[in-house]
């Protein structure tokens, strides 16, 4: 029923156009309050593109884009976040998420555009008025998503393992693991600077859902060592790991290790599926069984190849087995991971000599292809006067006497030359079997670098401290000091710099400061180099090589210029085991490759 | 400042564990039957007269809800949280609307966004601001919000993004 109201009412509207306005007239002048959460601002250098802002947008508000100008490189994806403000509710979970912590909010809450496309864009890179404001919303110190701090592993203590070789790492439990796989934002960074290109945020996941086969199959699919790996890997992947921009990158070593420690050895064939190889007859022979030979031999043993490997010693592993001491990497470690390739069917001829118990004709001959991975065992010396005398040793002979039980004559007082890895593998060995001898060490370690740029790892430097060397870097050696017939001594002077403005090895030396350390037994651990001479003269001529002489090869199939051979690991790329295994499944592929492009060319 | 309110609270209810760090706030947890008797308590009788707020937190591994009622005396300005942890399953708590009449609305709104019940709150059904919702409540922990916002708002046209391993790979490697 109609009243005298509901007839009026369209036009009662009417007074309200001579009311004041309850809407203000822009600019509105007022600021946000000091942590408001408006428009994005990222330091576009500090970012890395890990993503980790756009997994945990809700809102499906950013994008990964390609920037012109950032380049993709290891460490950063040279990806940058792009905002959809269509989408954005200004949680500020990306803020608070962001690894390295460059992106942040304004306290800019006003943006008047016709065109809505406008309000998508990459903030640090698209200007905007607020790209300078100070104010706005930042993480809060003591606000993290994920814990800054390692999950810290468990060791021996200095006066637990300085007189023996047991292994000093004790792995994690299965409560540590998680704990330390969780701190993971699973991004992805890692894989590009690991050389084997290992998936790490998926092996992490399957640390995390507790499903460590899943997480061994996915190990072995880039690396058939993950035993030794998870021990003495140098772990290239933690220094470009997004977690480390603010805290400690995740432990991925350790991890790699927790999960081949959970799966037994009579396990692995069932869960890797390697019970079930078709096999075919085309043969391949292998050079030594170092990191890169055996790598090479389980992924063409996968194929089916029959595989032949050739091995100087009387054991395999290499420089694995015959150069890191048993307290970093214990044999039986290494020997799980080498049973497990055996088990494929893979053959080893252990103390056959290629160039002299065989020649690489017969192995042209014999095998459909080669691969040459024989590393580098040939210690380099100083040749400073007195390097000929008797007591004066290279750390490579050492360190494999060592490994194979024979006797050393350990003297009172050593030096050990060289600042690297290996010198800190046989300085801390050698202090080991001091203190079983003598009850005390009395050795020093020196190298020309000083302490900040030494090639060793910094734990390789400390834990010998600890276990009681003298660790004196910063000088040159000058002369072994010998009286009648004994060593006195390393004569040395300081060494003001190793390297010249273009970085290449160029040492300066203040000879007035010199210094003398007693000793009556000198170690030399400069680095080694290759032995080529099994491939004959006019096998070598044909080779590509570098202007320094060392053999060039096709960088993603390992070929040679003999289509037959192929060569790879530390006489190619590193010196490490990452590589030599990297190495050794690239040439397992261009070995395939090339043998099946020639059946078909037979055909 | 609180120690008598708490050791009263103490006295006369089954009141568990006490924490606050901050000088004017204490948290007291009550058992659910306990729990607006003492927030009648602490109103009528303790000066806590302002109702702050009450807000939910969902604590789905235990499968229980924290509800908080918060609570400012004007007198000595200070601050009691009143806690009470409820089954997520059918989640059910008495109603306090008779203490404070805006506690209704309070109310409406959990029951809405974590679907907690409060029978006889007036109006504590009607929408509150998600106008004919029939889902799982959004503020439950199990809600998947980003399946909800692929599914509801469309992306804008020439969106597309990249993932940085693959990215990586097709840079740097991109035939090994």
């Amino acid at each position: 029923m109609g009243t005298t109201k509901d007839i009026l009412s369209p036009f009662l509207v009417w007074k309200q156009f001579f009311r004041k306005p309850v809407t203000i007239k822009e600019p509105l002048k007022r600021q946000g309050a000091d942590r408001y959460r408006g428009f994005h601002i990222n330091d576009i250098q500090e970012c890395i593109g890990c993503g980790t802002c756009e997994s945990i947008c809700e809102n499906q508000a950013i994008d990964l884009v390609a920037v012109a100008g950032i380049d993709t490189k290891s460490g950063d994806s040279g990806l940058r976040p792009k905002v959809d403000y269509g989408r954005c509710c200004w949680c500020a979970l990306c803020v608070d998420v962001c690894t390295t912590g460059s992106l942040k909010l304004t306290n800019v809450f006003t943006w008047v555009d016709t065109d809505p496309d406008q309000f998508r864009y990459i903030p640090g890179v698209d200007a905007k008025p607020w790209d300078n404001a100070t104010k706005g919303y930042k993480k809060a110190a003591s606000l993290e998503l994920y814990p800054l701090e390692r999950i810290p592993m468990q060791h021996l203590h200095p006066e637990e393992r300085h007189d023996s070789f047991i292994e000093i790492i004790k792995g994690f439990s299965k409560e540590e693991a998680l704990r330390e796989a969780d701190r993971c934002v699973a991004c992805g960074i890692c894989t590009a600077t690991c050389p084997a290109h290992m998936g790490i945020p998926e092996y992490i996941k399957a640390i995390r859902e507790d499903n460590v086969e899943e997480g061994l199959r996915i190990m072995y699919e880039t690396n058939p060592l993950p035993e030794i790996c998870g021990r003495i890997c140098t772990h290239k992947c933690e220094t470009v790991c997004s977690v480390g921009h603010r805290g400690d990158p995740l432990s991925i070593r350790w991890l790699k290790r927790y999960l081949a420690d959970q799966v037994p050895a009579s396990a692995y064939a069932s869960v890797l599926k390697s019970d079930s190889i078709e096999k075919n007859n085309r043969k391949v022979a292998i050079i030594g069984a170092g990191p890169a030979g055996l790598s090479a031999a389980y992924y063409l043993g996968m194929m089916g190849y029959q595989i032949t490997v050739f091995e100087k010693l009387s054991a395999a592993g290499g420089m694995m087995r015959f150069g890191i001491p048993e307290y970093r990497l214990p044999y039986d470690q290494i020997d799980k991971d080498i049973n497990y390739i055996l088990s494929l069917g893979v053959e080893i001829k252990y103390g056959v000599s290629v160039g002299k118990d065989i020649t690489l004709e017969q192995l042209e001959k014999e095998y459909d292809a080669v691969f040459a991975a024989t590393g580098l065992h040939d210690g380099r010396s100083t040749r400073i006067p007195g390097t000929n005398h008797s007591g004066v040793y290279q750390s490579i002979e050492l360190l494999r006497k060592i490994t194979l039980g024979e006797p050393i004559e350990v003297a009172e007082k050593i030096v050990v030359i060289g600042g690297g890895n290996v010198a800190m593998d046989i300085t801390r060995s050698l202090a080991r079997m001091q203190r079983q001898k003598y009850g005390k060490v009395q050795l020093i370690a020196t190298s020309l670098e000083t302490e900040d740029i030494m090639p060793a790892d910094r734990e390789e430097v400390v834990e010998a401290r600890e276990e009681g060397a003298i660790i004196y870097p910063g000088w040159g050696p000058r002369e072994i000091i010998v009286e009648n017939d004994r060593i006195k001594g390393l004569k040395v002077v300081q060494c003001l710099s190793v390297f010249d403005e273009q970085k290449r090895f160029s040492p300066k030396f203040d000879e007035s400061n010199e210094n003398f350390f007693e000793a009556d037994m000198v170690v030399e651990s400069i680095g080694q180099g290759a032995n080529l001479s099994y491939i004959p003269a006019s096998y070598f001529e044909q080779l590509e090589k570098d202007h320094r002489g060392r053999v060039l090869v096709d960088t993603l199939t390992f070929q040679t210029k003999l289509p037959w051979l192929f060569m790879g690991g530390d006489i190619i790329e590193g010196p490490d085991v990452i590589h030599g295994i990297a190495n050794g499944h690239k040439a397992a592929k261009g070995i395939d490759q090339y043998l099946n492009a020639n059946r078909e060319e037979k055909q | 400042m609180f120690d008598h309110v708490i050791s009263e609270l103490k006295n006369l209810f089954s009141a568990g564990e006490i924490s606050g760090t901050e000088a004017r706030l204490r948290f007291v947890t009550l058992p659910q039957n306990q729990a607006v008797k003492a927030v009648k308590y602490l109103n009528e009788k303790q000066g806590y007269r302002h109702l702050v707020l009450l807000t939910a937190v969902d604590y789905i591994e235990q499968g229980q809800f924290q509800l908080t009622y918060l609570l400012h005396n004007p007198e000595n300005r200070t601050d009691i949280g009143v806690r009470v942890l409820i089954d997520r399953e059918n989640a059910t708590m008495e109603s306090a609307h008779t203490l404070w009449p805006t506690i209704a609305t309070y109310q409406r709104e959990l029951r809405e966004m974590f679907g907690i019940q409060f029978p006889g709150s007036p109006g504590v059904d009607d929408d509150f601001i998600l106008e004919g919702w029939r889902g799982l409540p959004p503020y439950r922990r199990d809600f998947d919000t980003k399946a909800f916002a692929e599914s509801f708002f469309p992306q804008r046209e020439g969106r597309g993004t990249n993932d940085p391993a693959a990215f990586m790979k097709e840079k740097l490697y991109p035939n090994e």
